[in-house]
This record gives C-alpha cells, sequence and structure tokens, in this order.
C-alpha cells in the first residue's frame, strides 16, 4: 500500500528533469473542406490498408424529449438494419459480407456512424450506407428487429459496472435532462416506440446542417466527390435541441448508488473538465496522466514490470469528446484488496493537487500525457473521430499536432490552476452487486 | 488466425532472418530492411500520419534454456534486461516510462519479444536505450529479483486465466520434447528459485546477442534512427528456429486448476505452408472470430456465458490450431465446436465462401491498424522464420494467400489437419492450487 504520505512527496518533488526526449516528428494535418452545408475531413494514410469514414450527424440525444429516451438509437439502428443490396439483408450484414463494418454512436448533441473497409470495397460499402442513410426502412419488422438488437445491447451493458455508473454520472452532469439520458435508452422506454416515432424523428433531425464527414486511410480508391457526396447526401436545413432543463443537484457532495448483477463493487468518480479549444485542455491532460499513474501505483504490486489485474482495474480518463468535457476516476473493488482505501486514496490525491504548491519539474508527466494521447489516437476510428472533434470544438482538425502542443506549453503553474479550477467536488457513483449495501 | 494479428513482406527478403546486407525497399513498399550496424536485422514499417511509433527487439530463445532444463529462464532473462540499470542508471523500462511510453516483455516457447509504444519524438532514444539493455545485458541480482517478482506474480494471475492455462497444457500433450513442451512463464517456486542469477545472465548474453535480433520500428519513426543502435558485437549467425518434437500419441487429460474448461488442439502445417496455414486462419476467423464468428454468433444468440478462443497459432513448424472453451456448459459447446469444425470438412457455398474471404480479409487489416499490432506481427513472423508472410502490411504474400483460397482447398486442409484434436479438460478446484500435469 502506498501512503498518502508518500504521494504527497512524489506530488512536491515530482520528478527530475529529463533530457530532451528530441523533437517530435510533425504528423501530416488533415485537410478540410466545407461543402453544400457539410464539413469534410480527411487525413491520407497510404501505409493503412483500410479506409475509414465517421459521418457525424445533429441527431443525438437532445433531440429527443424525455417520453422519446432511446429514440435516438432506435433510428440509428434502424439505419443499421435497412434492407439493402441485392439479395436484400440488413445493411451491417451486407458490409461484412463485402468485407467491412459499421457501428454507431449516440453522444448527447450527435448521432455518429462508423464506416471502415478494405480501401477497395470502401466505394461499394459506402455506397451501401448512403442507400440506407437517405432512405430507412421504418417498416414494423425492420424497427422491430433494431429493437431486439438494442435490448441485446442495453443487457450487455448492465453487466458492465463502469457503464453503469458512467450513465449515472453522465445524467447528473448533463445541462440538459435529455442529453443525460442512456445512450440506447431502456428496455422500457423503447417499448413504448413505434416506426412512426422514429420516422418523424429521422425526418425532423437527419438533416445536412452541422453534419460532418470525418476520413482516414486510403481514400485515393474513393472516386472525386465520395465524401461531400455523403455528408450532402442528408436534406438540406439546420435543427435545434429540445430543451429540457432541469434543477441541479444542491449539496456539496454528490453520491449516487446502484445495484447491478455485478461480483464486485465499483466505485467512480466525476469531475467537469475543460474542451479541446480551451486553454485548460493540455494542462488537464497532463494532470489526468499523474492522476493515471498515481493510483495505477496505488493499486499496483511494488516492483512488478509486467501489467497485473490490480493495475488495470484502476484508472483515470479525460473524457474531452463528450459534452460535458469529464475527469473520471474508477476503482474496481474486485480487484483491488480495500477498495475503499484505494479510492478515498485516489480522491485525497485530488484535494492535495488543488490545495498544495507544486514543486519540480513536471516534465515526465508531459512525457506521459503526450505518450497517452498520441497511442490513443491509432486507430482509424480514434483518428476520424478525433479530426471531427477538432474540427468542430477548435480552429483546426490538427488533433495530434494540437493537442501535443498544448501539452508541451504546459507549466507546473497551469497544472495546479487547473486542478484548483476542476477539481473540486466530485460526483460519486457506486456501483453495487445486488443485496449489499453502501455498509458492506 | 495467428495470436495477435498479422502482416505481409516481399519475397526476397522471405528468410530475412539473417540478412546481411542492407537492402532498400523499391518505393511501392512501405517496409526497409537491413542489417544493424554491429549485427542482426532490423524492419521498418513507417507511418507519418500517427504520432507514436513502436520499437521491438525480437529473438529466437528456447523458453526453457538450451538443455530444456530451465523452464522459465527467458521469460527471467528477458525481464532482468529490462529492469537492469544501463549506463546511465535507469533500466530500460524506467526509461521507456519516463518518455510516456509502455513496454512489454513477450516470451514464448521458442522466441522472445519486447515491444514499445513511445511518443514519436522519443523514438530514436528507446532504440539507443533498447539495444544496450540488450545486447549487452549486465544482469545483477536486484534485477533478477524484480523478474522472479514479477513472474510469481504473473502466474497467480495466470492461474485464473483459463485459456492461458489450457494452452500450456495443450501444448505440453502435443509435444514430447522442445521448448514447446514447457510453459514460457515459470509457474512453480522451484523453477523461480532454482536458477542462479549467472545461468540467467549467460543465458542473456546468449540469446540476445545482436545477431540473433530483429529490430521492428513502426509507426512515425525514421529510419535514421538506425543510426542510435551503438551496441553489438556480433560478426556470426543468429539462431535456427526452435522446433520441438511431436508427441505420438497424446491422449485426453484431465487437470485441476483455479478455474474450468476445456481445450481443444491441432497440429498444423509450418509457416512455410503459407496457402495451408492461411487456410486454418481463415477456419478460425469464421467460426471464432469474435462477434462475427459463426460459432460465436451460435452461443451469443443462445445467452450462453461460454466463452470460446479460437485460432492457428503460426509457428515455424508446426503450427497449432488451439480452441479454448470458458464459461457454462463446456460440454455442449466443445461437441458444437467440434461440429462446427466437422461442417467445414465439406466446401462451403461459393457465395457464404466469397463474403467469408472477403471479411477475413478485412479482418485481418482491420487488426493491423496501429504501430503496436504492426510490430507484433512482423516480429512474430520475422522470428518463426517467414517475414515476407507476416500479415497486415501492404502487398505481402499473406494477402496473396488469402485470395488465392477456395472451398474446395479449404475443406481439405480442414480434412488433412482437423481430424482428432488433443483433448484437455481442466476441472476447477474448490482451492486454488497449481495445474496438475
Amino acid at each position: 500500500m502506498i501512503s498518502l504520505r508518500s504521494i504527497l512527496a512524489a506530488l512536491t518533488m515530482l520528478s527530475l528533469p529529463l533530457a530532451a526526449a528530441g523533437a517530435a516528428p510533425a504528423v501530416n494535418p488533415p485537410s478540410v473542406d466545407v461543402n453544400g452545408g457539410a464539413t469534410v475531413v480527411q487525413q491520407v494514410d497510404s501505409a493503412a490498408a483500410l479506409t475509414g469514414v465517421t459521418l457525424v450527424v445533429r441527431a443525438g440525444l437532445d433531440r429527443q424529449t424525455m417520453r422519446e429516451n432511446g429514440l435516438a438509437a432506435l433510428v440509428a439502428e434502424t439505419i443499421v438494419r435497412t434492407p439493402v443490396s441485392n439479395p436484400a439483408q440488413p445493411l451491417d450484414d451486407a458490409i461484412a459480407a463485402r468485407g467491412g463494418s459499421i457501428r454507431f454512436t449516440v453522444d448527447p448533441g450527435d448521432v455518429r456512424f462508423y464506416l471502415e473497409s478494405l480501401a477497395a470495397d470502401a466505394p461499394a460499402v459506402l455506397d451501401m450506407f448512403r442507400t440506407a442513410l437517405v432512405a430507412p426502412s421504418f417498416a414494423a419488422e425492420t424497427v422491430r428487429d433494431a429493437k431486439t438488437q438494442l435490448a441485446r445491447e442495453i443487457a450487455a451493458n448492465q453487466q458492465v459496472a463502469l457503464n453503469v455508473g458512467l450513465d449515472m454520472l453522465n445524467a447528473a452532469s448533463s445541462q440538459q435532462a435529455n442529453a443525460g439520458l442512456p445512450e440506447l435508452g431502456t428496455p422500457a422506454s423503447l417499448a413504448q416506440l413505434v416506426p412512426s416515432d422514429a420516422a418523424s424523428f429521422y425526418r425532423a433531425y437527419y438533416r445536412r446542417g452541422g453534419a460532418l464527414v470525418s476520413a482516414a486511410g486510403r481514400l485515393e480508391t474513393l472516386p472525386p466527390g465520395t465524401l461531400s457526396a455523403l455528408g450532402g447526401s442528408l436534406p438540406e436545413g439546420s435543427t435545434v435541441a429540445v430543451t429540457v432543463h432541469v434543477a441541479r443537484l444542491g449539496g456539496s457532495t454528490h453520491e449516487i448508488v446502484a445495484h447491478r448483477d455485478i461480483s464486485s463493487p465499483w466505485l467512480i468518480a466525476q469531475y467537469p473538465a475543460p474542451v479541446v479549444s480551451s486553454r485548460d485542455f493540455g494542462p488537464m491532460l497532463v494532470l489526468a496522466a499523474f492522476l493515471r499513474r498515481t493510483i495505477s501505483d496505488i493499486a499496483q504490486v511494488p516492483g512488478v514490470v509486467s501489467p497485473t489485474f490490480a493495475s488495470r482495474s484502476v484508472g483515470a480518463v479525460y473524457v474531452y469528446d463528450r459534452v460535458p468535457a469529464s475527469l473520471v476516476l474508477y476503482v474496481n473493488g474486485g480487484i483491488i484488496g480495500n477498495p475503499s482505501r484505494a479510492f478515498a486514496t485516489a480522491l485525497s490525491v485530488v484535494n492535495v493537487l488543488a490545495a498544495t504548491r507544486l514543486q519540480g519539474s513536471i516534465e515526465e508527466f508531459k512525457a506521459v500525457a503526450a505518450g497517452d494521447f498520441a497511442d490513443d489516437a491509432t486507430t482509424l476510428e480514434t483518428r476520424t473521430w478525433l479530426a471531427a472533434v477538432f474540427s468542430r470544438e477548435s480552429a483546426s482538425p490538427d488533433f495530434i499536432n494540437s493537442g501535443l502542443a498544448s501539452i508541451s506549453a504546459t507549466t507546473a503553474a497551469d497544472v495546479q490552476r487547473v486542478a484548483r479550477k476542476y477539481l473540486g467536488n466530485p460526483t460519486i457513483a457506486l456501483v453495487l452487486p445486488r443485496g449489499t449495501n453502501l455498509q458492506d | 488466425m495467428i495470436r495477435h494479428a498479422q502482416v505481409c513482406a516481399v519475397a526476397a527478403f522471405a528468410a530475412a532472418w539473417l540478412l546481411v546486407g542492407a537492402a532498400a525497399a523499391p518505393p511501392a513498399m512501405p517496409q526497409q530492411m537491413g542489417a544493424l550496424p554491429r549485427g542482426g536485422t532490423y524492419v521498418i514499417y513507417p507511418d507519418l500520419t500517427v504520432g507514436s511509433a513502436s520499437i521491438a527487439l525480437w529473438f529466437r530463445a528456447p523458453g526453457a534454456g538450451y538443455d530444456n532444463a530451465t523452464p522459465g529462464i527467458a521469460n527471467l532473462a528477458a525481464t532482468a534486461a529490462a529492469v537492469a540499470p544501463l549506463a546511465s542508471g535507469r533500466s530500460l523500462y524506467a526509461l521507456v516510462h519516463s518518455l510516456g511510453g509502455d513496454l512489454n516483455v513477450e516470451v514464448y516457447p521458442d522466441i522472445v519479444g519486447v515491444a514499445t509504444v513511445v511518443p514519436a519524438a522519443a523514438a530514436r532514444r528507446v532504440v539507443a536505450a533498447i539495444t544496450a539493455a540488450y545486447f549487452a545485458p549486465i544482469l545483477d541480482d536486484t534485477a533478477v529479483k524484480t523478474a522472479r517478482a514479477n513472474a510469481a506474480v504473473l502466474g497467480v494471475q495466470q492461474r485464473y486465466e483459463a485459456d492461458t492455462t489450457l494452452h500450456d497444457l495443450l501444448f505440453r500433450r502435443i509435444f514430447a520434447g522442445g521448448p514447446a513442451h514447457y510453459p514460457p512463464l515459470p509457474t512453480t517456486v522451484s523453477a523461480l528459485t532454482s536458477v542462479s542469477t549467472p545461468q540467467i545472465s549467460d543465458f542473456a548474453k546468449h540469446a540476445f546477442r545482436s545477431e540473433n535480433a530483429m529490430l521492428v520500428m513502426t509507426g512515425n519513426v525514421d529510419p535514421s534512427s538506425v543510426a542510435a543502435v551503438t551496441d553489438g558485437a556480433g560478426t556470426g549467425r543468429g539462431d535456427p528456429p526452435f522446433d520441438s518434437p511431436l508427441a505420438p500419441n497424446p491422449a485426453p487429460t484431465t487437470a485441476t486448476g483455479a478455474v474450468g474448461g476445456i481445450g481443444l488442439a491441432w497440429v498444423g502445417p509450418p509457416i512455410a505452408d503459407e496457402k495451408a496455414a492461411t487456410a486454418l486462419d481463415f477456419v478460425a476467423d469464421y467460426l471464432f472470430r469474435d462477434e462475427t464468428g459463426v460459432v460465436t454468433r451460435e452461443l451469443d444468440a443462445s445467452a450462453s456465458d461460454a466463452l470460446v478462443i479460437g485460432q492457428f497459432i503460426t509457428l515455424h513448424d508446426p503450427g497449432v490450431m488451439v480452441v479454448t472453451i470458458g464459461g457454462d456448459r463446456e460440454s455442449g459447446v466443445r461437441d458444437r465446436v467440434l461440429a462446427a469444425i466437422a461442417a467445414m470438412q465439406q466446401p462451403m457455398n461459393p457465395q457464404t465462401f466469397d463474403g467469408a474471404r472477403e471479411a477475413f480479409l478485412y479482418h485481418v487489416a482491420s487488426d493491423t491498424q496501429t504501430p503496436q499490432e504492426r510490430s507484433d506481427n512482423l516480429g512474430w513472423y520475422g522470428a518463426e522464420g517467414n517475414l515476407s508472410y507476416a500479415p497486415g502490411m501492404l502487398d505481402g504474400s499473406y494477402a496473396e494467400s488469402v485470395r488465392a483460397l477456395d472451398p474446395a482447398y479449404v475443406a481439405g486442409v480442414v480434412r488433412r489437419y482437423l481430424q482428432a484434436p488433443v483433448l484437455v479438460d481442466l476441472v476447477a478446484a474448490a482451492t486454488p492450487q497449481e495445474p496438475s500435469q
């Protein structure tokens, strides 16, 4: 067990300065075009065998009313299950048979589809997607199929304690009640939705305004204009969110408790965090890296080289690609011998960070932040998504160079300022096995 | 399929392990290969569109020692070399972490890989450090003590991993001797403590000598980083592959462990038989891939908690198809697995086959996107003796082998190799204990 005292000592000394690691090789930045209302971001990667395309549409959770919980996901899943090609089969099956994949994510403000395929198959795969996107099947059978699939995914998510906790925390931290609803809805809410609900939502919100296409990989196989045509395939027009205000929770500390069919308790803390365009972005990346290393050290067996169950059962994640951004700390109580103590230590470290003057160099944690940031952006999916996030929320889609530059420019004073500004009172979620309570 | 993923390369470089002269790749080929300044070889697969790089060293090294009398010695030596202080006073492990990277020591029965992923700006420095740590290892008792502690913790963890435990038990049944007969991780107290520091040091100096090494660099890395290698005194040749003799008629067996499961294994083709090996990769992908495999989807649809992992492990000679089953109703799932494999003895419907083959090509490419995935595949396939066959690389022979498959050929390979499996039934003991033999 690492004592709080030793962590305090680490905080005040941090680390010795490193010799310069060398200049970072510049990464070719993405290019951006705005065509007919849709933005197209491209990252050509000639070393890739694949083409990856993300389409972002302003049809996320905040376009739902509270009664329509799950409707954004139902529409997206209906598109994915829409019969295409000849002989007709659901879009995802047709794409898989063609050598590719499609999946979607529902965010507070957007729904995003990600398609990936061998470069040679990309034109056909995108063509199939466009066919389903512009004319989804809202036939009862297709919508029923989509509901079945969503129900299966919801059931699977409910077995993952971290997901359960994050759902609760996101609901608590959302400015708009509907934007904090569960991504996929609930089985009960989905059961209330009928095909005409899905068709109405689609007609209202699948519009070109605010749509963004982000592509990466082998793009030279795509006929000219393919990506802009995808963005332009939706009807013109923009939409606005449905406003559903909620009163903020009172009190200085917030705890949310849920029970699920899981084998061990999870403890999760969420803090507010800056968006990518903020001057606090780089410092928060450094702060998150420090916390990640620190709570991993708390859980780690001393002197062991390889990652262990224990070191993987704790973490700190800066969620900057979701609105509102947040910093999340978590502890899996099934692996850690004394999860309450580990969690309390982690929270104490956070408090100390906000209150204690930092001394020494932060270069090592800047290096860790840079390593984590760069290594988290190596698949085509993450690269297309991060380019989309940066394109929308900052002046440039060049996420890798600007992210690394913001880390490089971070000072110890910046880290201190950001810790003080954001790491106040967290909202805490406890996800417990059924039959247990807080006293256990 | 293989182990983690795959690659491809240049035919002229097929036996590149012992490459002597530098070979510049033609412009269309992303790989660059050549000889290290002081012995050994390198391969570079650059991708300047990402912000990280993977720097790895791979060696042919018998996990149980050159006389197969010290199980786990390769693991102890590789880990000790990573934590031993370099001339700067800091170990490779500490340096990589201080630069914002991660280091993994990957030890298999016949090969050792030491892989790092670091920010691109740190690549050159890590090239210098990793080659210094392994080409000129100075191992003391402190480093060996850390390596033992590391192995002890991993050994305890492994008891709760049915897949890894079954894998080791199956190999012990299939191979009568040689490195593949022994688990690469020392799991007994005697294996951990009976090998002395001088033995480990001697092993490291021989196994990790520069001429036995392949340096793999992928991601955002400059080819000039090779010049950062200043250690090594290699003028000789690398070791040949460490193959293991097969057991004549391995019988089914039952073992006890901390968790239960069933393991099935079949002896397959060598890595040199690219088409047959690829056919078994295809079969594993079609039946067992997560989310898309035929057997996997059936189990998902039945709300089963069973976990089936199936892969063809490409080795120098021979490869091995392994299927492990954990979770609930294992016997029923085993029968379903065997039925699915038996069905593959007949040629698939051509349309179904075409779709499955295209999906397989995609899966291979999807699994080899990142610098680390590419580095792992290049290192593995190079060490096993067929770098040009490493899957996932552009214009390599692996994709050609996939495209050459047809339903009749795949069925023929299944009939030839996937008949009666070696079977291990792992029974969960009431109290966790070491797996019996």
